[in-house]
């Protein structure tokens, strides 16, 4: 009973079955025979269009097109950190390779610079004597020390300016740029400076170091200071070098050290000391018309007493103008010669090579390599630490998206 | 050097050969799903919308869904007809969301007319008491019978498409007989 009762049931709501129409289920197989092609909705934007494309997608072919781009960027954004990292300098003529590189260098030969005070370069000038063709060649240090005879010649050309060589405690006659630039002066006194780093292989430094004094000799220079060291003990082979050299050579003389090894690092800069140099030459001028006028005084003088105050004064003021004098000496030699102060290293290079080293090795090549990968690891760092956050956002947006459409799914069965 | 070419030869042939069936099975496994469950789908859809374009429309979008998706299933997981219900009980859910409508598991007049035409009155009487009966069953229970009766789908099948354990839904399937035949008690 209770089994035909149900078998009618089950009958009835067989009956009751929705079946398609026969044009819809033609369609239907159409679109299935035709692999279901994708219908755009009608009157979308293309922007609607390609969302809709892109919830298409398979997670299999959206991941290859994802992948592609975050390598692509990848890509992109280490050659962009790379160039700025080893181009990005500080002018034109720094050579330097590799940022840290260049700040060790700059603050090695910052050191350098002070412990061969400005005193000690005045002294060197001061003793010059007048007649070129005579001048000191001096290495002083625990290796090598030689002497020599050089000439000298007089002031040429500027550079950029970069930096400034001596502080403003130490010079007397710095200028700062704050007051008169001298702009109505002819001829402008401009001194110079340059730094340099050489990369040497160790059993090399004492032979590129004697081309360095022939360098220095070829341009007229001075060595003010020298340290050459071959290695032995616990010391790595090293030179160093204070050197003065004609402004007008300077450009010849850096180009000769560039040849001697691998230029590692190089900065040159430049001070117009105009302004000073005419305020003590006006100074001076003024000074020696004093004298002049002292001594006329003197010639006219009466009494003893008269003619003793006018001796006196004239007395300090031929010290004044003798001072002056001097000061503007030193100033006119600034200009004259420049301050180099060199360096030959040896250890690993920052670069592959530069214009005077040597090859390219299996050893540079994977330096280089492993330089990139750190690059390239730095930037997938903070891409995933700009990433992460939004993806665990859009994942948090994307699981309550889903619950709330459970939870509407489910309400729309009552 | 001509036999190393024509070995190469044969074995990229090969290669592209079977990586050429792969899809070829998966497109053949889907067209069967298609062709055994085209009708089923479209029952099941239209008694849960109670609108026949709205249910052709839905129709179409659950095996467009499935097609894009074929390669995602799991034969692991699940039957592949409990698997495309699931899909077109999504879709046609959404569609209910989106029309802020109910569940309304009935057929629809029209189809009861045509029916009736070849029938006795007593059928056509019992046709309209099942019917009145299933409108008058909770929309989860009323889903079950669809499921069961105008899907033809078996007890596993629907627990997988419901998301309940086989056991639950047999239960929860013979409250719901329970309750249509009580309801239908005169005529049955």
């Amino acid at each position: 009973m209770e089994s035909s009762r149900d078998d009618k049931l089950a009958a009835t709501l067989s009956a009751l079955r929705p079946a398609p129409r026969p044009a819809f289920a033609a369609e239907l197989d159409e679109r299935a025979a035709a692999g279901f092609p994708r219908q755009a909705p009608s009157g979308s934007s293309p922007l609607s269009r390609a969302v809709s494309r892109l919830r298409g997608l398979s997670p299999r072919r959206a991941l290859l097109p994802a992948g592609a781009t975050a390598l692509a960027t990848l890509v992109a954004a280490t050659v962009i950190v790379a160039a700025n990292g080893s181009g990005g300098g500080e002018s034109a003529d720094h050579v330097a390779v590799a940022p840290s590189s260049a700040r060790s260098e700059q603050s090695t030969l910052d050191r350098l610079s002070k412990y061969r005070s400005e005193r000690q370069v005045e002294e060197v000038l001061n003793a010059q004597p007048e007649k070129p063709g005579q001048a000191n060649f001096d290495a002083a240090g625990p290796a090598v020390r030689s002497s020599g005879s050089v000439s000298t010649e007089a002031s040429g050309a500027a550079v950029q300016s970069q930096i400034h060589p001596f502080s403003k405690e130490e010079n007397p006659v710095y200028f700062d740029g704050s007051g008169s630039y001298a702009s109505g002066a002819g001829h402008r006194d401009v001194e110079r400076s340059a730094q340099m780093v050489l990369g040497a292989d160790p059993t090399e430094v004492s032979d590129d170091a004697a081309k360095v004094f022939a360098a220095v000799h070829s341009a007229g220079g001075i060595v003010l200071n020298s340290s050459v060291h071959d290695g032995s003990g616990e010391f790595s082979p090293a030179a160093n070098f204070e050197l003065l050299i004609p402004s007008a050579k300077l450009g010849d003389a850096l180009g000769a050290f560039s040849q001697i090894a691998e230029v590692r690092y190089r900065r040159e800069a430049t001070n117009d000391i105009t302004a000073p140099t005419v305020g003590v030459s006006e100074r001076l001028q003024d000074s020696n018309a004093k004298v002049e006028g002292l001594l006329a005084q003197l010639a006219g003088a009466e009494s003893d007493g008269e003619r003793e105050a006018v001796e006196a004064e004239l007395q300090t003021e031929r010290r004044h103008a003798a001072t002056l004098r001097s000061r503007l000496t030193t100033l006119q030699r600034r200009a004259n010669f420049s301050r180099v102060s060199l360096r030959i290293k040896t250890g690993e290079s920052s670069t592959p090579s530069s214009s005077s080293g040597g090859g390219w090795s299996i050893g540079d090549a994977l330096h280089d390599a492993g330089h990139i990968l750190a690059i390239a690891a730095g930037v997938a760092i903070v891409g995933l630490a700009i990433l992460g956050p939004l993806a665990l956002i859009a994942a948090l947006i994307w699981l309550a998206n889903r619950a709330r459409v459970r939870r509407g799914r489910q309400r729309a069965l009552g | 050097m001509k036999g190393k070419l024509a070995r190469s030869t044969g074995v990229n042939q090969t290669l592209v050969a079977t990586a050429q069936e792969a899809p070829r099975e998966a497109d053949l496994a889907f067209d069967r799903l298609y062709r055994s469950s085209r009708d089923d789908v479209y029952a099941y859809v239209a008694g849960l919308l109670r609108d026949g374009l709205a249910a052709e429309e839905v129709t179409a979008t659950a095996f467009e869904r499935a097609y894009r998706k074929r390669s995602r299933f799991d034969p692991g997981r699940g039957e592949p007809r409990a698997w495309l219900f699931g899909i077109a009980r999504n879709a046609a859910l959404d569609e209910l969301r989106r029309g802020g409508r109910q569940a309304e598991l009935t057929v629809e007049p029209a189809d009861l007319v045509a029916a009736s035409a070849h029938e006795s009155a007593e059928e056509s009487e019992r046709r309209i008491a099942v019917s009145a009966a299933l409108e008058a069953l909770e929309p989860r229970q009323r889903e079950l019978i669809a499921l069961k009766f105008f899907a033809d789908l078996s007890n596993a099948e629907i627990a997988a498409v419901v998301g309940v354990s086989e056991s639950n839904a047999g239960t929860k399937l013979h409250r719901a007989i329970t309750k249509l035949r009580e309801a239908c008690d005169g005529v049955l």
